[in-house]
């Protein structure tokens, strides 16, 4: 509960300012106090008849005595208390807001310049690559559960991300437990070394190490016989010592990932509470969307980020004040304008994140039209991201099949047709047509698990 | 009394600082707020506050330099001064040092971490 102390508000330097000229133009002594009678400004008068309350929603939290004239500035301070009240709450709420997004940041400072660990081992190679001259490059890193010495990431014919070594054999095997780094120049005399697909003749490989912790190997390969020396291996050896520290940075970052999704999700949820949708609205316009996208053949890239953007569609919603998203009512154009930011608000916020700043423009545009008379951009046809034009299929599907609070939900029947009769002016053609063919296949109805 | 002061040219920031903070306006700690640093520095010599939440980017004067001119050329070195950064901005700590900042924070702030810090520098010099 938000209260207001009219001591406070008297005490306030410009307020008391104010008393204190207004007194001065009143004839009769004026005393202020608050509602349990303390004094709060000048004398309290016990005979003064006149008495007039300072009230905000008819609760009365002081008054004030002095004469017929003593109303006016009982008055400005009910309208002065009624303003902090409403300062207060308005802060209060913002404060809130404000908490769940520094939530969201925290976590997404933890995921800055994270790659995924295959990301990663390419990049090492790819550094190698230009550093020592050699014909196969790669990352192997130890498989905890199975035992193998798995290649992530390689360059060159000899390895390829997939293959596996049993942990312990080959050189490689061999440099994962003892922790050194090695060159062998005359690799067919070296009794450790397993042949491969091609033919090489010199090697060195480089341990990644945390701490002491063994996590994988560099290996680079000639085939041609050259002499790798002393100075090329302290090389490797940085690479590798740095290439350690970024794979066990992107480890953690796989399993935060898990992390930061299912709180991105929660995120979504607690929005959605918020919005007079029936409960489950963020999770069936993902379904939809994820349906939709199968059947246009986007890469596995494009649904994940379809995914995360469908789930935080409405995210910018959390910028919109209570009193105009939970309205019964018919909206006023200025509140109405005020729900038309959410695209707007979602922008702000997404684009802090590095991780979800390239679902922006599917977030961002969610709400275009196909025909360019959508906001907040008034984009048209193929300028609107695919991703955005889809989760409005989506949106528009379940807004239409569930109840809301001022009607009930459409027939599944009539929220086809009109899907129908809004294809080419509102919707995609094409993305419609998908809508359909996932219908028909039962796609729809598949619930992705999370 | 005790008193706060807010230093940023958003109004925004401002008001989430205030908010964070009512807790201690309950306790009879005063709020003020400055919106750039010509006005922090009149109401520091005006009102003496013990404790300020100063954003380091203001057109004009920025944070560093009221910073500077606070602890160093008014001498008044027992005000508490929190910098506040946005991300992204790499805070230039060894400025902060040079100007006498005893702390930076980056915003978007954890509203918990302002309402700590100000109960950790406003217990010692309330008791
Ligand atoms: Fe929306």
């Amino acid at each position: 509960m938000i209260h207001v102390s009219l001591q406070r508000l008297v005490l306030k330097n410009e307020v008391n300012y104010i008393i204190s000229q207004i007194t001065g133009l009143i004839n009769t002594p004026v005393f202020i106090q608050d509602a349990e009678g303390m004094a709060l400004f000048g004398e309290i008068d016990q005979y003064q008849p006149f008495r007039y309350p300072v009230e905000i929603d008819n609760k009365t939290i002081g008054w004030v005595g002095g004469g017929e004239q003593a109303a006016v500035l009982a008055s400005l301070l009910s309208c002065l208390a009624k303003q902090e009240l409403e300062k207060k709450s308005i802060g209060r709420e913002a404060l809130e807001k404000y908490k769940e997004i520094t939530l969201l940041y925290d976590l997404a400072e933890k995921l800055t310049a994270s790659l995924d660990t295959a990301e990663v081992a390419q990049l090492v190679i790819d550094e190698a690559k230009t550093l020592i001259a050699a014909d196969n490059n790669s990352v192997m890193l130890v498989n905890e559960e199975t035992g193998m010495l798995e290649v992530i990431a390689s360059s060159g014919k000899e390895l390829h991300p997939g293959e596996g070594l049993k942990n312990g054999t080959g050189i490689a095997g061999s440099v994962v437990l003892t922790g050194r780094a090695e060159i062998v120049n005359d690799i067919p005399s070296d009794k450790r070394y397993v042949p491969g697909a091609v033919r090489v003749s010199s090697l060195m490989c480089a341990p990644l190490k945390i701490k002491d912790r063994v996590i994988g190997v560099i290996y680079i390969s000639s085939e041609d016989p050259v002499q790798y020396t002393a100075e090329d291996l302290k090389l490797l050896s940085a690479i590798a010592f740095q290439a350690a520290a970024d794979i066990e940075n992107a480890r953690l970052y796989d399993s935060l990932k898990e992390t930061f999704l299912t709180t991105v999700y929660t995120l979504a949820e607690t929005i959605e509470k918020r919005d007079p949708y029936t409960g489950g609205h963020t999770k069936r316009v993902m379904n939809y969307s994820i349906a939709i996208g199968k059947v246009l053949g986007l890469s596995d890239t494009e649904i994940g980020r379809l995914e995360l953007a469908a789930m935080l569609h409405d995210i910018g919603k959390i910028g919109i004040k209570d009193r105009i998203l939970l309205k019964k009512g018919k909206l006023t154009p200025f509140e109405f304008a005020e729900i038309k930011m959410h695209p707007i608000y979602a922008e702000e916020i997404l684009n802090h994140i590095k991780h979800l700043r390239d679902i922006v423009p599917a977030v961002k545009h969610h709400h275009e039209r196909y025909d360019g008379c959508g906001y907040p951009e008034k984009l048209r046809g193929d300028g609107i991201d695919i991703k955005a034009r889809i989760i409005a299929v989506a949106d528009a599907f379940d807004a239409m099949t569930t109840d809301r609070p001022y009607r009930k939900a459409m027939s599944l029947q009539i929220a086809l047709e009109e899907l129908w009769a809004n294809s080419g002016t509102q919707f995609d053609p094409e993305v419609v047509r998908a809508f359909f063919e996932a219908f028909e296949k039962d796609e729809l109805l598949v619930k992705k698990g999370w | 009394m005790s008193k706060i002061l807010i230093v940023d040219d958003e109004l925004h920031i401002r008001l989430l600082l205030q908010q964070t903070l009512e807790e201690f306006e309950e306790e009879g700690v005063e709020l003020l707020t400055a919106e750039n640093g010509e006005e922090a520095l009149q109401i520091l010599q005006e009102e003496k506050p013990g404790l300020v939440f100063l954003d380091v980017m203001m057109p004009k004067i920025n944070g560093f330099e009221v910073c500077k001119v606070v602890k160093n050329d008014l001498g008044m070195k027992d005000v508490y001064i929190v910098m506040l950064t946005a991300k992204g901005q790499e805070f230039d700590k060894r400025k902060g040092k040079e100007v006498g900042a005893d702390v930076y924070i980056t915003k978007p702030f954890n509203p918990d971490e302002i309402v700590r810090k100000a109960r950790d520098v406003l217990g010692n010099q309330l008791s």
